[in-house]
């Protein structure tokens, strides 16, 4: 048969292939004999002393600057204490060592245990801002510890503590949940929890990078084996004046309440400063989460922010805007007056203005001036709730301000129809009443309101307020004829510098504005309202503009709990004002780009002096 | 009665997997995903292929060759076209919920094809224009796996074409020309093909120390496993090489490393033992089977699983530089592990061909 003739030579070659392969086979047992027999203790004792570590290098954050280029956030040098778990013999026995150096409480550390992540090589913070003796005492205990690993990192730190933190904001350790979206990010990266340093967390974060390195069994670094080197973030100008915030912050004192203000050219914000305030010091580290934790139960609310989240009733500060609507409505002009005697019946009810002995003949002017309640009853009954949710609506109430919408509230207008959606009850005919002059269902920010009176301020030009410049589109001016825009105008220089005005005692000033008295509850027959227990005083507000021919600042001031509005909340705007005219002309003129070099010198305006 | 299956061969299967199992879940917590699971269902899926494919009848093989191989260089179009990217590589294809790599599937029709070639030259020595054939039919999926580019796996089809063109015979003359030719191309790749991190890795062979954090990071860190393995071994799971991450693609390339620190001396002679057993079983084979198809397609098959056997001891052991050649039966990978199985199946397709009575 030919296949059997022909497979002799195939089988000769074929053992010469099978020849090499064990052959092969054979030398690499040889091999296997050189490594493991003749030199494995000497490799073993390398194995021993051989660490491989991964360190990730965070990539430096931006610096926020405020408007005349003080820093608002910066980043510190500071020693880190990192755990490389897989390397340690007993982590218990390292939980006692960082106890007792004060370094991290046993309980700390069990927590960061439990809470690591596993598959990605990524060692534990331990340790934050250690002092020399820590650091010493790491470095002496090396031998024992060579799971430690002593670090210099940067931590945020924010030269103006409590006084721009609500503005600033403050960072927080990532979530797993956001780790585990996007494994590139390290788990133990800071980013922006609030303010500015959440809402920009993308332009002011930089991008780590790590370094694998091998250790000696002891912890002393022997090679860098590869190095991606991280990047920094950008700095950050915002529109912020820490003067003017300083003002307002010594102006409000340690009452709880809060203060925006802004330039109604152009909606750059100049001061945000909510009170009680809080060092974002204790947010900077992983580690001590016990002290927000007081902060987060402390009965004032510190951490949150009255300019932006909290929602109070405007009170008469929302007068100028339904005078606005009446007026463009037809529903009333200037020359319509009003008789006030103190009170007036309405839907079968007695509604009050606040002035017991009543105002007599009110026209428009007096009315806002004087802010006559009568007169808002009847406007408001003329415009009808649909008719004032409309307005409101147009000066931007009811809708986020866009300033930080992920925190910011957007108040309420309460209408018949949110009645029944939301409050599931029916909408009472005489609730119109109380909104009308504030009260009721309605509910704004301090920063809505600082931002509807830079629309009446700059002529009817709605702005749109922002802490850091970005591109967005003008808005279009309203339809409100500019001649009812002056007559409010008009009314509202009055109510500073009118002979009544309820803000005469400002009347030194440049400046326009209206006062509020926002109730927060109703009073019983027979008491003052300064009788009442603190906590259910009436929030006092002002808010308001100057100088007077070509309006630069507007200030919104609410002083929680603190009476009325001139008595309490109108000082405050006064001294932020006075300090921003103090600051001198050249100072206040808007600049091409929000940030520039430090003036770093006392006020301009000491010069002629 | 005759087995139908070779059990030697069969207990050497079992016996690699067995080892390569308990390695893998040795180090699944480093690498971060449960590979005991996965591996144990690729192999037990390999072994029903194995017997499946030692059910067909060689004949049938040798009808089905050139269909399979066009199929074959199909498949390898198809990854370059809707391939998903891994590291780099387009090597992978996704069928549904697993990802399927065709070069692994396209050296098995090459065997198949070259084997049938080289079988039917009935003379004593190969022509020059046959043997050109030959080197283009291992060519053609060569060059569509250098464009994914994955090199371990393009290299595998080298000892196939090699062992063809010997058991097909060529004059000594041609073997020295063959010889000279691969020394200038190794020249010519050395200054113009290689990327500076290539070169780096040979260099490393033959001076170890030069880079021990760089280029030689790899290698050394292999070695220091293997060696502080000793006699009997660290125990699984044990070595700090393996556990602290010293050691890259410990699942993969540098699994072997892992089962050394592991189990030592006394393990990695055990698992030498047992390539040896396959490879004389299917020395065994080629030897025995009256069919020239049968003897030529073992013996590829054979080349070619010794190649990736030294070449990656070779590199695990500090004598080869890096490239990426996995080891067969027991590094992680369905792919690898499928078709391997399958090569064994037409081993032992052609072990029972020997009942047929002819």
């Amino acid at each position: 048969m030919k296949l059997r003739e022909d497979i002799g030579p195939l089988r000769r070659r074929t053992v010469v292939i099978f020849l090499l392969v064990f052959t092969a086979l054979g030398l690499i047992h040889l091999r296997l004999v050189h490594l493991q027999l003749a030199h494995g203790a000497q490799w073993r004792n390398l194995a021993e002393n051989n660490r491989l570590r991964r360190l990730p290098l965070p990539g430096p954050r931006g610096w926020i600057y405020d408007r005349r280029g003080e820093v608002l956030a910066e980043n510190v040098p500071s020693w880190e204490l990192l755990l490389f778990p897989d390397e340690a013999t007993n982590l218990d026995e390292t939980g006692l060592f960082l106890a007792s150096e004060g370094i991290t409480e046993t309980k700390t550390f069990r927590e960061l245990l439990a809470e690591r992540r596993t598959g990605r090589q990524a060692p534990l913070v331990v340790g934050e801002n250690l002092t020399w003796n820590q650091v010493a005492a790491v470095h002496s205990h090396q031998g024992d510890h060579p799971e430690l690993s002593v670090v210099s990192r940067f931590r945020r730190h924010y030269p103006f503590a409590s006084l721009a933190a609500h503005a600033v904001g403050h960072l927080r350790p990532i979530s797993k949940a956001q780790v585990e979206a996007n494994p590139d990010l390290e788990p133990d990266l800071m980013i922006g929890a609030t303010g500015i340093e959440a809402d920009q967390n993308a332009f002011l974060a930089g991008s780590s990078g790590e370094r694998w390195m091998m250790v000696s069994a002891v912890g002393r670094q022997l090679g860098v084996v590869r190095e991606t080197l991280p990047t920094s973030g950008h700095d950050l100008g915002s529109a912020l004046d820490m003067r003017l915030q300083r003002a307002a912050a010594a102006a409000l004192g340690d009452r709880s309440g809060g203060i925006v203000a802004l330039d109604p050219r152009n909606g750059a914000v100049r001061v945000l400063y909510s009170s009680p305030s809080f060092d974002p010091a204790v947010f900077g580290g992983r580690l001590s989460r016990s002290d927000w934790q007081t902060l987060q139960e402390d009965p004032e609310h510190p951490l949150q922010n009255r300019c932006l989240q909290g929602v109070y009733p405007p009170g008469s500060t929302i007068k100028p805007f339904l005078a606005l609507g009446g007026l463009n409505e037809g529903l009333i002009d200037e020359h319509t007056t009003v008789y006030c005697n103190g009170s007036i019946v309405l839907y079968g009810h007695r509604f009050r203005c606040w002035r017991r002995g009543g105002h007599g003949f009110v026209d428009l002017e007096r009315a806002l001036a004087e802010s006559c309640d009568v007169y808002f009853y009847l406007l408001g009954q003329k415009l009808g709730i649909e008719g004032i949710a409309r307005w409101l609506q147009l000066f931007g109430f009811g809708s986020k301000t866009g300033l930080d919408p992920p925190f910011e509230s957007a108040g309420l207008i309460g209408t018949p129809e949110w009645s029944r959606r939301v409050r599931k009850t029916p909408w009472y005919p005489g609730e119109v009443v109380s909104v009308s002059i504030g009260q009721g269902p309605l509910l704004v920010t301090v920063v809505q309101l600082a931002q509807a009176f830079a629309l009446l301020a700059n002529g009817g030009h709605p702005v749109r307020p922002y802490l850091v410049p970005e591109d967005s589109e003008i808005p279009a001016p309203l339809e409100i004829n500019p001649r009812y825009l002056e007559r409010v105008k008009a009314a509202l220089v009055e109510v500073v510098h009118g002979d009544h005005g309820t803000a005469r005692r400002l009347s030194a000033l440049p400046m326009a504005g209206k006062t509020g008295t926002a109730q927060v509850a109703r009073l019983q027959e027979g008491v003052a309202a300064d009788e009442l227990a603190s906590h259910l005083r009436h929030h006092a507000w002002f808010v308001g503009w100057a100088p007077l021919d070509k309006p630069e600042i507007v200030v919104a001031v609410i002083v929680e709990h603190g009476g009325d509005g001139s008595g309490s909340a109108a000082p405050v705007a006064g001294k932020v004002i006075e300090a921003y005219l103090g600051l001198g002309q050249e100072d206040n003129t808007i600049e091409t780009s929000d940030v520039e070099a430090p003036t770093a010198g006392p006020f301009p305006s000491a010069e002629g002096g | 009665m005759e087995h139908r299956l070779d059990p030697w061969l069969i207990l050497a299967v079992v016996g690699l997997l067995g080892a390569s199992l308990p390695t893998l879940h040795s180090v699944s917590r480093v690498v971060g995903t449960n590979l005991l699971l996965r591996q144990s269902l690729w192999g037990i899926t390999g072994l029903l292929i194995l017997w499946l494919m030692s059910l067909v009848r060689l004949d049938i093989y040798e009808r089905l060759a050139t269909v399979l191989y066009g199929a074959g260089l199909a498949g390898l179009i198809a990854v370059l076209l809707f391939g998903v990217a891994r590291g780099g590589n387009r090597a992978w294809i996704a069928l549904g919920p697993i990802t399927v790599q065709p070069s692994e599937f396209a050296r098995i029709s090459t065997i198949l094809l070259a084997a049938a070639w080289i079988a039917h030259r009935s003379a004593r020595n190969l022509r020059i224009h046959h043997a050109a054939t030959t080197a283009a039919i291992v060519a053609f999926p060569v060059l569509l796996i250098i464009l994914e580019p994955d090199m371990g796996v393009a290299l595998t089809y080298v000892p196939i074409l090699i062992a063809a063109l010997w058991l097909g015979g060529l004059p000594r003359i041609v073997w020295v020309l063959l010889i000279i030719c691969a020394l200038i191309g190794a020249t010519i790749t050395w200054h113009y093909a290689l990327k500076p991190y290539q070169k780096e890795r040979i260099r490393t062979v033959v001076d170890p120390d030069r880079d021990p954090f760089g280029a030689g990071y790899q290698v050394r860190q292999s070695k220091i496993a293997v060696g502080s393995g000793g006699l009997s071994g660290h125990g699984l799971g044990q070595g700090s090489q393996s556990q602290l991450r010293f050691l890259p693609a410990q699942h993969t390339d540098f699994a072997f490393a892992v089962w050394a620190e592991a189990t030592g001396f006394v393990g990695t002679t055990l698992l030498l033992l047992a390539y040896a057993l396959l490879l004389a079983r299917i020395a065994n084979v080629a030897l025995t089977t009256e069919s020239r198809y049968g003897v030529v397609l073992v013996v590829l098959v054979g080349a070619w699983l010794t190649f990736q056997v030294v070449v990656n001891l070779g590199m695990v052991l500090g004598w080869l530089p890096t490239t990426g050649v996995t080891l067969p039966l027991f590094s992680y990978g369905g792919s690898s592990l499928i078709s391997t199985c399958a090569a064994l199946g037409v081993v032992q397709a052609v072990w029972r061909y020997r009942l047929v009575n002819q």
